[in-house]
């Protein structure tokens, strides 16, 4: 069996890829844009593509113009198997498969690819979630320097003055000392 | 919370998308009791899916989209309570071919509106020669742009499905398969027509008004269930987007429309390609554009019967019925009182006989007998 992953995101088309290479007996390739040609040349019996690629449509086309083409018509995974296209949807992934092959063929595929895309997810989460901390510890630096420097606190008194401001307002210590720069700046004549 | 509902709406980057937009930018879902949350989405297939299994709550949609969900192989009921906006939609060709339809046919590329008639003598004279048949893009097999470039194709005597060659393209790529010579023209909605001709790529042979004016194009749609499931939310959301519709008509508007439009997380296309179709083209409110008219829907379904996406022995009425709901947008448009111009709520009193390009009737009453009745179709059964 030949399968297709359609993924704009490149590194997320190859975790899917390497996950498929367990199931049984088959081929994959990855493309992170549709190309006819290409298409044709591969034959896949089902694609998997990512719901956020735009070239779903283009495949959608497919199973209308089914004399232009003359790969058998192809279908979205198939309704019958209850909650199947629900739970792919949500993950973000459609698969397409060719007419004649067995829907239970395709499941062990999809399962693989819904949880890849959750693993990503999730990685993605994380590393904005890293980020956003990094850069809450950054505000949080200069907002102390700001009140060592006009309270004339030392660093762990200024750091103490946050803990405090922000579990009187029960707001995260980042939120409370962004307020402090801004209004300080305002207090300045900045512009924010 | 303050007892808002949370909804999730989908729209696809392009103009017509404006009253989502419009209601959620200046609150006006808000005053109607509701949290909504826009979602870009980057193909109609996955909005329609979304749509279906309740990832998204509704969503703008190409109006033939809804039909085709409730009337295909595979029916997931859906409403068209509301449509977004008449017109916006263009014929574009490749500067290239545009001047080799001239040069073949002077007159009929002076005619107003140029039909496709030049085109079929070039296309006549290429498969004399042997050369490869044009490529045609649209944006999804039910769309208004694929039976509007099929109608004004066949009605010169191009075969559509055997003349040239059409593809599915997503919009916001039109303009790129163009330059790069992978298609020869398409049909797509604002701004990527006038995105075409101001880069120099392409000439646009018909727009939509010129095709057929106050043509329907876009709709927001939703699935039955969750309208019997939400009967005051479905009114409070068409409730605001009636309103954004009001709101982004007025000219004096359109500034601040076309700001808030190029944003990147909105339509993200060049302010002066976004205002061309506004002030030429797209219909939000005014002459009842909102009212889901019956008749749109009979066209819409001739169609997909003539190009053999339906069977011919579907119930067209039954079908047009049950998905475009303008006692739905007439109770909406009512609670807002006199807000807006009550003319409109009720307006879908017998509307204007419908007008294409070429003088052809179209009897609503009749739209099976017509969509057997062309020359060039796939009319099955």
């Amino acid at each position: 069996m030949r399968v297709l992953v359609i993924d704009p995101d490149p590194a997320r088309a190859a975790l899917v890829a390497e996950g498929l290479a367990g199931i049984q007996p088959l081929e994959v390739r990855r493309a992170t844009v549709f190309d006819e040609r290409e298409v044709a040349a591969f034959a896949p019996d089902v694609v998997v593509i990512a719901a956020d690629s735009p070239d779903r449509d283009t495949l959608e086309s497919l199973r209308e113009s089914s004399h232009s083409n003359p790969r058998p018509v192809v279908m979205f995974v198939d309704r019958s198997e209850p909650g199947l296209a629900e739970q792919a949807v949500r993950a973000g992934v459609a698969a397409y498969i060719v007419d004649g092959l067995a829907p239970s063929r395709v499941r062990p595929i999809l399962d693989v690819a819904m949880s890849r895309f959750a693993l990503t997810q999730q990685l993605r989460g994380d590393l904005a979630k890293a980020k956003a901390d990094l850069e809450s510890r950054k505000i949080v630096e200069r907002a102390k320097g700001l009140l060592m420097k006009e309270r004339g606190l030392d660093e762990d008194g200024a750091y103490r003055l946050l803990r405090k401001l922000a579990m009187d307002k029960g707001r995260p210590i980042g939120a409370v000392a962004a307020d402090l720069l801004a209004f300080a700046s305002i207090l300045k004549g900045g512009d924010s | 919370m303050s007892g808002l509902a949370d909804l999730t709406l989908g729209f696809i980057p392009l103009t017509d998308c404006a009253p989502l937009v419009v209601a959620k930018a200046l609150g006006l879902f808000a005053e109607e009791g509701l949290a909504v949350t826009l979602s870009r989405e980057a193909s109609w297939a996955t909005i329609r899916d979304k749509v279906a299994v309740g990832a998204l709550d509704g969503a703008h949609m190409l109006a033939p989209m809804a039909l085709a969900a409730t009337a295909g192989v595979d029916p997931v009921p859906m409403l068209a309570p509301l449509a977004l906006n008449l017109n916006g939609a263009a014929i574009t060709v490749s500067t290239a071919l545009a001047a080799a339809l001239r040069a073949l046919d002077p007159d009929g590329m002076a005619a107003t509106p140029i039909t496709a008639a030049p085109l079929a003598r070039l296309i006549q004279a290429r498969q004399a020669q042997g050369a490869p048949p044009l490529t045609f893009a649209v944006v999804f097999p039910y769309s208004m742009h694929n039976y509007a470039l099929r109608y004004w194709l066949a009605q010169a005597g191009v075969d559509p499905d055997r003349d040239v060659r059409l593809v599915v393209t997503p919009p916001p790529r039109m303009v790129e398969h163009l330059r790069s010579g992978g298609v020869d023209g398409f049909c797509v909605g604002a701004p990527w027509n006038a995105a075409a001709v101001g880069e120099g790529l392409g000439e646009i042979l018909i727009s939509a008004s010129e095709f057929w004016p106050g043509g329907p194009d876009k709709v927001f749609g939703l699935t039955a269930a969750w309208a019997r499931r939400h009967p005051d939310e479905l009114r409070a959301v068409l409730g605001a987007l009636i309103r954004a519709s009001a709101w982004a008509d007025e000219p004096g508007n359109h500034a601040e429309l076309v700001a808030l439009l190029a944003r990147p997380d909105h339509v993200g296309a060049a302010p002066e390609l976004l205002a061309r179709a506004l002030k030429r083209e797209i219909v939000f409110h005014r002459d009842a554009a909102g009212l889901p008219r019956r008749e749109h829907a009979l066209w819409f379904l001739s169609q997909m019967a003539r190009w053999g996406q339906i069977a011919a022995d579907v119930d067209f009425p039954a079908v047009a019925d049950q998905v475009y709901r303008p006692d739905l947008f007439r109770a909406a448009a009512l609670s807002l009182g006199p807000v807006l111009d009550p003319a409109m709520v009720f307006a879908d009193a017998p509307a204007p006989a419908a007008a294409l390009f070429d003088g052809a009737p179209f009897d609503p009453d009749a739209a099976r007998a017509y969509a057997a009745g062309f020359a060039i179709g796939r009319a099955r059964g």
